[in-house]
């Protein structure tokens, strides 16, 4: 495996590409929560008396900035569709295979970046968690009700596994990205919205908003969440589900049809 | 029974990692009813051959015949839908193809990486050590623009590129499929010269190619496909055995046909396009086959002795 990821660095270490679609899944992560934590703190000097504990606080800011982030989890699939595709496009998949990879080494490689760029993810989530939270925060560092940022974690998963299953299939760099986009950014809420409707809280169960059930916004999210949603282990369970049946998607399409 | 220089005793072939990587004994890349179909077009239909060892082997055949299909499965970027294939006599796998050079059709590289970056990440996987990129740029030709981008190469050092890659790590055997695609005429020479000092080397050589004076000049071995069926295969000499046949003219062409055809060695008329051009079933001499004319009471104003064409040979090959 280490192998496996020596070649893969080789491939991306001077691809500009691929640096800058990083930087910037990366770099919103810090944005968005300074902006979020700065409004907060405005929020709180004007309103002391009604909130004790402000969202930017331990142990709170865990679901703030995992809740935060899972509006832009999307944005970590860009980098792995375009090193999926890009194999795809210039053939290079086939001279991986040639030269000597096996399939399955092939398939590896790209699992690796899957894993890697949610690690990241993780890393960089916890990191400004600990900044903003000893910045703005008036509470002592926690890692109280950290599992958030698991939960996240697993939803950045699910989106780079929907990522890496639509490039290995449709295998072109333009409707591969359109496909992610229209399914992240619309397809699945229509849905969602619709079975809630019409059939009840297994639209909850849906790939992405599995994640966003696990995932309200502290404070708020409680006086919306409706009564007869599923236990969080059921959710917690289908995102593994999902991650599992993706994976295994994705390497019975490479392993058996031709390159 | 002979002994590998790395100490393996082998009647049957074994890999040896040491530095001479000698193939003994047993075909390189055996075939076994080998079909693949894409959807309507039956691309591969039971084909069936063996490479030998130390061999150049030509697989020729017009373009749309088979043959990057053939290398494709041989390579395991294709799957066949029936018959099996061995490399080096066992199973195909991974560390089986690292020993093998392979330019399958077009030159297959990250763009935005130099040619150098390139072979790096082709040298990684083949598992080869990175100072031998230098080695395979200089017989390529292309040291001074190694640090370039493969997206600024012309279509001509992009095929000089994909021969350096497959040459990375001096494998014993090489699969090259029209490796003159795109090069200019000096180039086109110097691939072929290339490929005959490898083959002068011991190396197993398999060529695929639609070019028939490149499979004549440089191949040992060939195997003719024409719409996925295997035609012929074995050494060039067998396979594409070329007829010499007799030119001649007389006064009445229509008469002298009529005398040939009663010399004892006759075997059969190839063409009669103005003179007459006549196959022999034993070499003739052309002095005696004058005065033979002659006895008959026809005199020759015509008579010369030539080789049919590689294209002829090749054609009626494949009409029939």
């Amino acid at each position: 495996m280490l192998q496996i990821i020596r070649i893969e660095w080789l491939k991306v270490k001077s691809y500009r590409t691929f640096w800058i679609l990083l930087l910037l899944a990366v770099a919103i992560i810090p944005a968005a929560n300074y902006i979020g934590a700065e409004i907060n703190s405005q929020i709180r000097d004007k309103a002391q008396e009604l909130l004790p504990l402000s969202t930017y606080d331990f142990p709170l800011i865990w679901q703030t900035m995992a809740s935060v982030n899972s509006y832009m989890t999307a944005l970590f699939g860009f980098p792995l569709l375009i090193l999926v595709t890009n194999e795809f496009t210039y053939k290079t998949h086939r001279q991986n295979i040639i030269d000597g990879w096996e399939r399955r080494e092939f398939v590896l490689s790209k699992l690796f970046w899957w894993l890697a760029l949610g690690v990241l993810a993780l890393f960089i989530s916890m990191l400004f968690a600990v900044i903003l939270g000893l910045a703005y925060g008036t509470h002592a560092f926690s890692l109280e009700d950290s599992r958030y940022m698991l939960y996240y974690f697993l939803q950045v998963e699910v989106s780079l596994a929907i990522a890496l299953l639509i490039a290995m299939l449709v295998r072109r760099a333009g409707l591969a990205i359109v496909l992610y986009l229209a399914y992240t950014m619309m397809i699945e809420q229509v849905l969602v919205v619709t079975i809630k409707r019409y059939v009840g809280e297994v639209g909850g169960l849906l790939p992405l908003q599995a994640g966003d059930e696990l995932l309200p916004f502290p404070i708020v999210g409680k006086l919306i969440n409706s009564a007869d949603r599923f236990d969080d282990s059921v959710y917690l369970f289908m995102l593994f589900v999902y991650i599992a049946l993706m994976i295994f998607l994705v390497f019975r399409r490479m392993l058996k049809t031709d390159y | 029974m002979q002994m590998c220089k790395c100490g393996a005793s082998s009647m049957h072939l074994h890999i040896c990692t040491s530095a001479h990587q000698k193939i003994k004994s047993v075909s390189v890349l055996s075939l076994h009813n080998i079909s693949k179909r894409y959807g309507a077009i039956q691309a591969l239909s039971g084909v069936s051959f063996e490479v030998p060892p130390g061999s150049v082997f030509g697989i020729l055949g017009p373009n749309g015949s088979g043959k990057t299909t053939l290398l494709g499965i041989v390579t395991d970027v294709l799957k066949a839908d029936e018959g099996t294939y061995r490399l080096f006599d066992a199973q195909p796998a991974g560390h089986l193809r690292r020993q093998i050079g392979t330019l399958l059709e077009t030159p297959n590289f990250y763009h935005y990486l130099t040619a150098y970056q390139n072979l790096q990440v082709a040298a990684a996987i083949k598992q080869k050590p990175e100072q031998d990129i230098s080695r395979v740029l200089e017989i390529a030709g292309l040291t001074a623009r190694q640090h370039s981008r493969f997206k600024t190469y012309s279509l001509g050092m992009k095929q000089r590129l994909a021969i350096a890659s497959a040459l990375l790590g001096d494998p014993g055997v090489l699969i090259l499929d029209e490796p003159t695609n795109g090069l200019d005429p000096a180039g086109i020479a110097e691939v072929r010269q290339l490929v005959l000092r490898l083959a002068e080397t011991g190396k197993t050589i398999i060529l695929a190619s639609h070019l028939l004076d490149e499979v004549e000049k440089v191949c040992s071995h060939v195997a003719i496909l024409q719409k996925g069926k295997l035609l012929l295969s074995g050494p060039v000499n067998e396979v594409l055995a070329r007829e010499d046949y007799v030119e001649l003219s007389g006064p009445d062409n229509t008469v002298l046909e009529g005398v040939l055809v009663r010399h004892p060695a006759f075997s059969h008329i190839l063409g009669r396009n103005g003179h007459l051009q006549v196959v022999f079933s034993q070499p003739v001499d052309l002095a005696a086959l004058n005065a033979y004319c002659a006895e008959q009471g026809v005199w020759l104003n015509h008579l010369h002795i030539r080789k049919q064409s590689l294209e002829r040979a090749f054609l009626q090959l494949t009409n029939n």
